[in-house]
């Protein structure tokens, strides 16, 4: 269930990139990344830019600030482009629309780095884990058939009374709503009620075998 | 460079807008070249700043004048489909972003639930969790039962077809 890493930050030769595919990928990145960049530029230094790439395929790619046209006729007249009234109200309304949409842009990065350490103490945590005594929290593929067996068993047996749970609160119209992730992020609570599994210890017999509801120390 | 969260909004004090703009420009320039070579691509860069009368451009005005001269003799049509102002690649990177953010959020989950199963196998109780909790555990465990079941069938083939 592990995800394939990907390759990385790579040193490579700057030449035309031989295999096809790579070329495609490349590109595709690279273009996106140069338009990013521009785009920071002219925000950060409010410089006006402009960038033309043709693709592999031929087709053309553009990024403009504040319109590809503009500057390029600029470019080719050699003259400022003319300073009208209509002009400052439109590159006004746009600089409103840029800000507002940088400062989403911001937010959502901030998010997915939230996130990414969020994944990456999950990881941990079950890193440690998996490497103390508790051999179940091992990945399947260190298991041998027998742990594998019995892990199965306990497993079932938890799926069972999660049912009887779900199955016990859709009856009772009792849905607790409150989101069970606190504030904390943990997502654990400390003290817990262990009734549940007491209750249906005896109902099932794989549950002292196994340890589930008595736990495996 | 510097590892350095930089605000994304116009840099007020003057020095620093323009040593910004220096760098930046600089690098822009070389992500330009390098994906003109690696891919070999025609590439340009057309930049009007307040520090020079003279656009900065890559890769020389010539240059610059026949990729220009390449795009206008496309159709209308053809050079305006992929042409954008920051708006619509911001908005192109937020539409990207957010399903990165999606299916963060999906792995995230399932990591967490992870933990709680393990939790539970250890004794503890899930009384506190809410019906879509609730739900999603169930799936992780039949999830992890499907698993280990090709997992045994798997041993057991190798088993048996071994000497």
């Amino acid at each position: 269930m592990a995800k394939k890493p990907s390759m990385g930050r790579q040193k490579i030769k700057i030449a035309k990139i031989e295999i096809k595919n790579h070329l495609q990928v490349t590109f595709s990145k690279r273009r996106s990344g140069l338009f990013k960049k521009a785009s920071e530029l002219c925000t950060l230094c409010g410089v006006e830019i402009s960038i033309i790439v043709f693709s592999p395929a031929g087709k053309v790619f553009s990024f403009g600030h504040p319109t590809v046209d503009s500057i390029v006729d600029q470019f080719l007249s050699r003259n400022p482009p003319p300073n009208s009234t209509m002009r400052h109200l439109i590159d006004a309304h746009r600089k409103a629309s840029v800000q507002d949409l940088n400062s989403q842009l911001t937010q959502v990065l901030n998010e997915l780095e939230a996130g990414k350490k969020r994944g990456e103490t999950l990881d941990h945590m079950r890193k440690l884990a998996s490497q103390r005594k508790y051999w179940w929290e091992k990945p399947i593929d260190e298991l041998g058939l027998n742990e594998l067996e019995q892990l199965m068993d306990s497993i079932e047996a938890l799926k069972k009374n999660v049912t009887n749970q779900t199955d016990k609160l859709s009856v009772e119209g009792n849905v607790n709503l409150s989101p069970f992730f606190s504030a904390n992020g943990m997502g654990m609570v400390d003290s817990v009620e262990i009734k549940l599994y007491q209750m249906n210890a005896s109902s099932t017999t794989h549950v002292q075998n196994t340890g589930y509801g008595h736990g495996f120390f | 460079m510097t590892r350095t969260k930089v605000n994304l909004a116009y840099i007020a004090n003057d020095s620093e807008r323009k040593s910004t703009f220096k760098r930046r420009k600089k690098g822009l320039m070389k992500k330009a070249e390098e994906l003109s070579i690696l891919c070999a691509v025609d590439t340009c860069a057309i930049i009007f700043s307040p520090y020079d009368p003279e656009p900065d451009v890559w890769p020389s005005p010539l240059e610059v004048q026949r990729v220009i001269a390449k795009l206008r003799n496309m159709s209308p049509l053809e050079q305006n489909r992929r042409m954008m102002d920051q708006k619509d690649f911001i908005r192109q990177q937020l539409t990207r972003l957010s399903e990165q953010m999606a299916k963060q959020q999906r792995e995230i989950r399932h990591k967490e639930m992870t933990n709680v199963m393990f939790e539970c196998l250890k004794g503890k109780g899930f009384e506190y969790l809410n019906m879509s909790d609730l739900n999603d555990l169930n799936n992780l465990l039949s999830q992890n039962i499907r698993a280990i079941e090709r997992r045994i069938k798997l041993l057991e083939k190798r088993h048996n077809g071994g000497d």
